[in-house]
């Protein structure tokens, strides 16, 4: 027998085999990726064994090989025909509904040549020959005269459909995944677009599942994100109540979500998808100023991104796209300026050019601008200030330029101190904000939750279901919370305490513990339950007048103001007022700032019904302690 | 605590009425399925009918049912009453190039046990990993570029404190040892009673005194005896044989303590055969000092309580009674006639007596002192022996 553990065994390490084998998948157009669970119980985005965390969507055959990853995508050089990319937005569509315009860079698609109105590709292949022997019942073979036939491979072309392209893509993720866990995968999340139809979910469901994925269920995108998002050890900082708005920049379309988080339970306010901008769009950019940088440089002509097919350099732009995919992650890694080399790009002769981050900030800007369009179009559509918006959320590749993120923030009117991961610093060096794998991350803690519910739970894993009901909910539409009347003459007339925040998922409780002030002589407190709407005031301040005048040249003096924005609340209606006398009130201590100052600590709990009747007890803390209540009726 | 406070209520404040019965209509909105926070909320609506008190109740009965779980595993794993000790930043900041002066019952968490701790406990005693870096004890830059940088570059010293006690404490011969030297007792010793305390001011110590100070120091000496298993003192009411056979035993007691440990280091990387000579001939002859040194000093101490034990004096005073009773059984006094002439004759007898009661507590005092002398004769020859076998 020989001993395994000469050179070290092959069995993966004790933890790695008591970690659950889920996994989340985040199916791009583009780009996949696998995650993970960790034994901390966070997810964690894998590499596949070519060392990438970001697997490249494409498959191409070369002779009697097949290259899946960022192999195939290298082939798209000088194997194009044979090399399939961008399959996933095709599953599910019939081939009448894909628009033929496009220029072909990649394998063309056809009509299926059997199933009608079904898109497939065709690519060149080579088969193994057959057996040089006739194969004979006896097992040993006929005695020939013949001299042994050919052993090459015959070329032969290949029919795929977009779901077998899918199919081999993802059991080429799930080998990835088992390879790691050294098991096999119990249970799997992947993603989906928002935009895709029902037919679109079932055409990828069956692919996984002929790819041997056993599919626990297929996830929104927002969805998956807001898995992320909802952990503690994503907003460890941030408020437990928050409006989020998810900026997803995908390769060729940018979808946005805003969503409302309530103590961990998350809703969609409002969301948009549009094709206005993405990644491609930014390699196009990118790729027409390196090819005008060539032709100053070496006075040879180079046309890219062009409209007429036959005028354009083909091959050099296909070079030229797989070179930028690298200056953008240096773009976007490092604030230094990013290269961006090609050999024989055309005519034999190479290029290496650089670009730094403010040359492609401008460069690129039309497409920020886009998206900022979009942006500003969805919180206008949902009647939300940007003021009010708590957190930016990134997703997707081309979001981790930090361009576009001070970009965003400067232009579309949000709070100065909004947190997005750059301002959290959650990007760079894996940190959880990083925006290439949330969503692969986002699908493994999924598949954990739905994995966990088990025994008397299991009936709880209908809700997952597509299109399951029990995801329609009610939510508040008014913002509750307490005023202690006070002679302060503020707009609320007291002191302010919210208790439950808009859009809150019904049935609500929640619970705020404050001090209460009391008179010495009378330990009379009161309060009333006001409904209120959050709002902005607009301020608006004339800036100083600047003292150093810059140069000598009389620029004509700008008196314009700056609008400073603040978030108020608007007294919409009463609800109710109770008023008690304290019993356990305490003076305050001296040296402390509340010095001989009466207080009481009260806990008020709200409850909102399903049905709309609120329920707001306020108890003194402590034995003894008094309960002041207000009930209001249902709607 | 809470961050809000409300300021004070107006006196004039008057309850308004509600303007407005209920709560703007809810609007519909479609939750994302994730997080813990979405599973609670479905339990919520499927299977406590929206009720937070039954919500409550089930999530109560899940945290206990959890809590068993953990016990169950808590039980099954037995830590021979080895306990927790926190490590205090005392102890985080030993010095392993000490590791002679440090207290290894302290460090590997044993202090309650001491030599009591069998070696199955010092096994598991506390454990540590060489990655778990001490950071209590690094110095905290106030520089914003190294901020978060650990900058005690000894950072796994405890681990290596905590490799010697171990390699200390389960070699049987160095943890005799060290158990000689044990920093507790060394303190204890002390604060031993010596003569000098109760010769002048407190020469009266009630019973209750006397045993509580008395009962703890032999508690504490019984741990070296070679023999066991050791006498204790005893109470008040223990009998004469307990009483003297307590005595015997501590007379002659067998004492495996030594003084290795205190020696001197011989400078291992000399190569001067003299130099290192000289100084194993000199821890010899302190080793050997110190011994005599505890010998006297065990000696001392159950002079000192034979003396000052009012056990003696009960003992005596009964075999006093004893032999007068047979006195007077064997001479019955011809009774009537005495009584009237009892005056002189009687004070003379008295006298008498005592002074027969005091020669016999004074001989008896001689004969005790002889014997000490012998014991410590002898033990002071069985420890010459001893070493003498044990450098042979």
């Amino acid at each position: 027998m020989v001993s395994s553990t000469q050179n070290g065994s092959a069995k993966p390490a004790e933890e790695a085999l008591n970690l659950p084998a889920l996994v989340g998948i985040n199916l791009g157009d583009s780009f996949a990726s696998i995650a993970v669970l960790t034994k901390e119980g966070l997810a964690e985005c894998i590499a596949n064994e070519d060392g990438e965390r970001q697997i490249a969507c494409a498959i191409s055959f070369f002779g009697e090989e097949m290259y899946i990853g960022s192999p195939a995508k290298a082939q798209l050089v000088k194997n194009a025909k044979n090399t399939i990319v961008g399959f996933r937005n095709l599953l599910g569509k019939k081939f009448s509904e894909i628009p033929q315009s496009q220029i072909p860079t990649s394998a063309l698609i056809i009509q299926h040549p059997e199933i009608p109105d079904e898109p497939a590709y065709k690519v060149e292949i080579l088969q193994p020959a057959p057996a040089p022997l006739p194969k004979s019942t006896t097992g040993t073979p006929a005695a020939s005269s013949a001299p042994t036939p050919r052993s090459e491979p015959i070329p032969a072309e290949r029919i795929l459909t977009v779901s077998e392209v899918t199919t081999i893509f993802l059991k080429s993720l799930l080998q990835s995944a088992e390879d790691f866990l050294g098991k096999k995968v119990q249970g799997a999340v992947i993603t989906v677009p928002s935009t895709f139809t029902d037919a679109q979910k079932e055409a990828l469901e069956n692919a996984a599942t002929d790819a041997g994925i056993p599919v626990l269920q297929l996830s929104d995108e927002s969805a998956a994100t807001a898995a992320v998002t909802t952990t503690e050890i994503w907003g460890a900082t941030l408020p437990s109540d928050r409006t989020q708005l998810i900026v997803d920049v995908g390769s060729s379309s940018l979808s946005l979500s805003l969503l409302a988080i309530r103590e961990g339970l998350a809703h969609v306010l409002a969301s948009s998808s549009s094709t206005s901008a993405g990644g491609t769009a930014i390699d196009s950019k990118l790729i027409t100023f390196f090819a005008n940088e060539f032709t100053k440089k070496t006075k040879t002509k180079l046309t890219v991104c062009s409209e007429n097919p036959s005028t354009a350099d083909a091959r050099a732009e296909a070079k030229l796209r797989l070179a930028v995919e690298h200056t953008k992650r240096t773009i976007s890694a490092s604030s230094g300026a990013a290269t961006c080399s090609v050999e024989s790009l055309k005519d034999g002769l190479d290029f290496t050019g650089s670009i730094n981050r403010l040359r492609f900030d401008m460069l690129v800007r039309p497409i920020y601008d886009s998206v900022v369009r979009a942006v500003v179009d969805l919180l206008e559509s949902a009647k939300i200030d940007p003021h009010l918006v708590d957190e930016i959320v990134y997703v997707g590749g081309t979001t981790c330029l930090p361009g576009l993120d001070e970009h965003i923030c400067l232009t579309g009117g949000f709070n100065e101190d909004i947190n997005t991961p750059f301002s959290m610093g959650t990007v760079i060096g894996g940190g959880v904000g990083d925006p290439t794998t949330v969503l692969a991350r986002g699908s493994a803690l999924q598949a954990a939750l739905i994995a966990s519910l088990t025994g008397e739970d299991e009936d709880l894993r209908n809700a997952f279901e597509r299109g399951s009901d029990l995801l329609q909910v009610k939510t508040t539409s008014k913002s509750l919370g307490l005023v202690f009347p006070d002679d302060s003459g503020n707009e609320t007339g007291g002191t302010w305490i919210p208790l439950l925040p808009a859009e809150t998922t019904l049935p609500a409780r929640r619970t705020v513990t404050f001090d209460v002030g009391l008179s010495e002589k009378s330990k009379r407190l009161a309060f009333e339950l006001w409904e209120v709407s959050e709002g902005i005031r607009v301020e608006k301040i004339k800036p100083e007048k600047g003292e150093a005048v810059d140069d000598d040249d009389d620029e004509e003096e700008e008196e314009e103001e700056i609008e400073a924005k603040h978030k108020t609340i608007v007294k919409e209606g009463l609800l109710g007022a109770a008023e008690a006398e304290a019993a356990l009130g305490i003076k305050g201590i001296s040296q402390s700032k509340a010095a001989g100052k009466w207080t009481t600590t009260v806990e008020a709990t709200i409850i909102v019904a399903v049905s709309g009747a609120v329920d707001v007890s306020v108890r003194e803390i402590g034995k003894g302690g008094i309960v002041a209540t207000i009930k209001v009726s249902a709607p | 605590m809470a961050s809000i406070q409300t300021s004070i209520l107006p006196k004039g404040y008057t309850r308004p009425d509600p303007s407005k019965a209920s709560i703007a209509g809810p609007s519909t909105r479609r939750l994302l399925p994730v997080g813990p926070a979405f599973i609670s909320h479905l339990r919520l609506t499927l299977k406590h009918q929206h009720s937070f008190e039954a919500h409550d109740a089930h999530a109560e009965k899940q945290r206990q049912k959890l809590e068993e779980f953990q016990n169950s595993f808590a039980n099954g794993d037995d830590d021979l009453g080895v306990g927790e000790e926190p490590e205090t930043e005392e102890l985080l900041a030993l010095d392993p190039k000490e590791w002679k002066k440090h207290d290894y019952y302290a460090v590997l968490g044993l202090s309650h046990l001491r030599y009591k701790a069998t070696p199955d406990q010092i096994k598991i005693a506390r454990k540590h990993h060489p990655d778990k870096k001490v950071t209590t004890t690094a110095p905290q830059s106030t520089s914003s570029l190294l901020a978060g940088v650990n900058l005690n570059t000894n950072d796994d010293a405890f681990f290596k404190c905590i490799a010697k006690a171990h390699e200390v404490l389960t070699n049987s011969e160095k943890r005799r040892q060290y158990d000689s030297v044990d920093h507790e007792l060394m303190e204890f010793q002390e604060e031993d009673p010596n003569p000098n305390s109760f010769s002048k001011s407190k020469k009266e110590l009630s019973d209750h005194e006397f045993f509580e100070t008395f009962t703890p120091v032999f508690e504490r000496e019984a741990r070296f005896s070679k023999k066991t298993p050791v006498p204790t003192l005893g109470d008040i009411h223990a009998s004469k044989e307990h009483v003297e056979g307590f005595y015997d035993f501590w007379y002659n007691f067998d004492s495996w303590r030594s003084f290795e440990w205190l020696d001197k280091e011989i400078n291992e990387g000399s190569d001067n055969r003299d130099d290192k000579r000289y100084t194993e001939k000199k821890n010899k002859s302190e080793r050997a000092r110190r011994k005599k040194e505890d010998i006297a000093r065990l000696r001392l101490l159950v002079d000192l309580t034979l003396s000052l034990d009012p056990r003696i004096k009960r003992i005596k005073q009964q075999e006093k009674e004893a032999r007068e009773a047979k006195k007077a059984a064997k001479s019955a006094p011809p009774s009537g006639a005495a009584t009237p002439l009892k005056s002189k004759a009687q004070e003379e007898e008295e006298k008498k007596k005592q002074e027969e009661v005091e020669n016999a507590a004074k001989s008896d005092a001689k004969k005790a002192k002889a014997a000490a002398a012998n014991a410590a004769k002898k033990a002071r020859r069985a420890a010459r022996a001893a070493e003498e076998g044990s450098v042979a």
